[in-house]
């Protein structure tokens, strides 16, 4: 996250809720608890709720920093959570990342309900992936539940989650996109317009999301206190368990894509692509970089390579259906130190929100000690026409040490791209390639892919 | 009828009043449940471990 830091002390993304905020002093991210919030606090400590969801892999651990000063007056206590190993946001989430994150927000609601606390928030940035887990990383978004009230996060809970969720597993998966848009969770009125007119048939779709948009219409700017009627503890129940089983039910599973079967329609001979995975294990065991990223990383069975020599590996690539299975074989495996995202690497993830501060960039969260560029230089240089001597300066933003493969262009895949093209590339070619990275990189290691006339570098910034 | 206190983020009027409605007859089905349960409990059914255990581990 951006450590820059406002007037007011604290970081950019943490200004809505009065309860408190957070702040970095030396490095280290702590979090001031408002001495507005204390009761909700206490009671969040005292009642068991923090450490039973703590110990379930819920909620993010964290302990109380006395040592450390508070940032303005209005402090209670500092604390000081788990460092996450990489801030992700929901447009960036697979389908399954995004049901995973949903499904996690409302098992805390009715276990704090049963702590007679309530959430005062479901925003699906407040979700992070956390050993492999979504994780609720905001310790503030308790509060007391006094019962009769409504769930004050219902229409965001909506918004953010199961507004997306059905509009990629029963309309189109790219809608998650946007929510780059609307950080605020896709407006109900837009959802109900887009979905499918089955959908009216589905009771959860049909209640929360078209006649809740109806509704909303309906009684825009309307004071709520001027009508009547309070909710049991029972309706909160129905109300969450109703969205628990919409939301369970909702499924994407890839269509169109060789699924499961990525590497079989690649080029490579097995001894070709065996000596890639042999040379970046090598590599990244020499260097055991804290942070790798994996750009293009396809099902991320090169992240895996790396992941076995790295703290944590964030695995890109623009597929859904990749990142999808990615996200389903880490779950499976139980894979701690892997977070796969989606990402467009010619247009990656820009910082959005109030200033453009809120959410960070791409670049912004970097930079990575070790990024591999595995068969995806031809789509950059080829496809998106980006000049070398440019990916060069991108990559030396993005990283310190560089696996990078050179794909020439004989290369059958290259010959794919330029088979309906002009091929306006004279530099393309690998002397070519040194030369445009020799500027910002010093080439450590190059060595010629067995059966194939690929090259995979080992290059280290200058 | 008066919400206290105001929560920080804007439920929304109409989400408000919806969500009163949906889990009024939401909670019906929660309370049927319960009754129907305890009625099979007589005849000596067990409940299914439906209700979440407060402990299992996030998956």
């Amino acid at each position: 996250m951006t450590n820059q830091k406002t007037n007011s002390g604290g970081l950019p993304a943490s200004f809505r809720d009065p309860s408190g905020f957070l702040f970095s002093r030396g490095g280290v991210l702590y979090r001031q608890v408002n001495r507005a919030y204390e009761g909700d606090y206490t009671r969040l400590m005292e009642s068991g709720l923090y450490e039973r969801l703590v110990k379930a892999g819920f909620l993010i651990p964290h302990v109380e920093a006395n040592q450390v000063e508070a940032e303005s007056e209005a402090a209670f206590k500092v604390i000081q959570p788990e460092r996450v190993p990489f801030i992700s946001y929901p447009y960036e989430w697979s389908f399954g990342q995004l049901k995973s994150a949903a499904l996690a927000t409302l098992t805390i609601q009715k276990r704090a309900l049963k702590a007679d606390m309530s959430l005062k928030d479901a925003s699906a940035y407040n979700m992070q992936f956390v050993r492999g887990k979504a994780m609720l990383i905001d310790t503030l978004s308790f509060e007391m539940y006094q019962e009769g009230q409504p769930w004050v996060a219902y229409k965001q809970f909506c918004q953010h989650f199961l507004a997306p969720l059905a509009l990629t597993a029963l309309r189109d998966v790219r809608l998650s996109q946007l929510l780059r848009v609307y950080i605020d969770g896709v407006p109900l009125d837009l959802a109900s317009e887009l979905l499918p007119t089955k959908t009216r048939l589905n009771f959860g779709l049909l209640t929360h999301i078209h006649v809740h948009a109806g509704a909303q219409k309906k009684y825009a700017g309307e004071e709520v206190k001027s009508r009547g009627g309070t909710m049991s503890r029972q309706a909160m129940t129905g109300l969450i368990e109703s969205l628990e089983s919409t939301i369970q039910k909702l499924d994407w599973t890839p269509r169109g894509t060789e699924w499961g079967n990525y590497y079989d329609i690649t080029n490579y001979s097995d001894a070709a692509f065996e000596h890639k995975k042999q040379l970046v294990g090598e590599w990244s065991a020499r260097l055991k970089p804290a942070l790798t990223w994996d750009l293009g990383a396809n099902n991320g069975e090169f992240s895996r390579v790396a992941g076995a020599n790295s703290e944590f590996v964030v695995s890109f690539d623009i597929d859904p259906a990749a990142v999808e299975q990615n996200y389903r074989q880490m779950k499976n495996d139980k894979t701690e130190n892997l977070l796969p995202l989606l990402l467009d690497l010619t247009n990656p993830s820009p910082a959005i929100g109030w200033a453009n501060r809120e959410r960070d960039s791409f670049g912004g969260r970097g930079p990575a000690d070790l990024v591999l560029a595995l068969a995806v230089i031809h789509h950059l240089a080829i496809s998106n026409n980006v000049p070398l001597p440019q990916l060069a300066d991108f990559f030396a933003e993005t990283t310190k040490w560089l696996v990078i493969e050179f794909v020439p262009k004989q290369d059958s895949q290259v010959q794919k791209l330029l088979a309906s093209r002009k091929d306006i590339f004279p530099s393309y070619t690998r002397e070519g390639f040194e030369a445009a990275f020799a500027e910002r990189f010093a080439i450590r290691e190059a060595v010629e892919i067995r059966e194939s006339e690929r090259v995979l570098y080992l290059m280290e910034r200058k | 009828m008066h919400f206290a206190p105001l929560p920080y983020l804007d439920p929304g009027s109409g989400s408000f009043l919806i969500q009163l409605a949906i889990a009024a007859l939401l909670g019906l089905g929660v309370a049927f449940r319960a009754s129907w349960s305890k009625i099979k409990g007589w005849f000596g059914v067990k409940p299914k471990p439906t209700e979440d255990d407060d402990e299992s581990e996030n998956e």
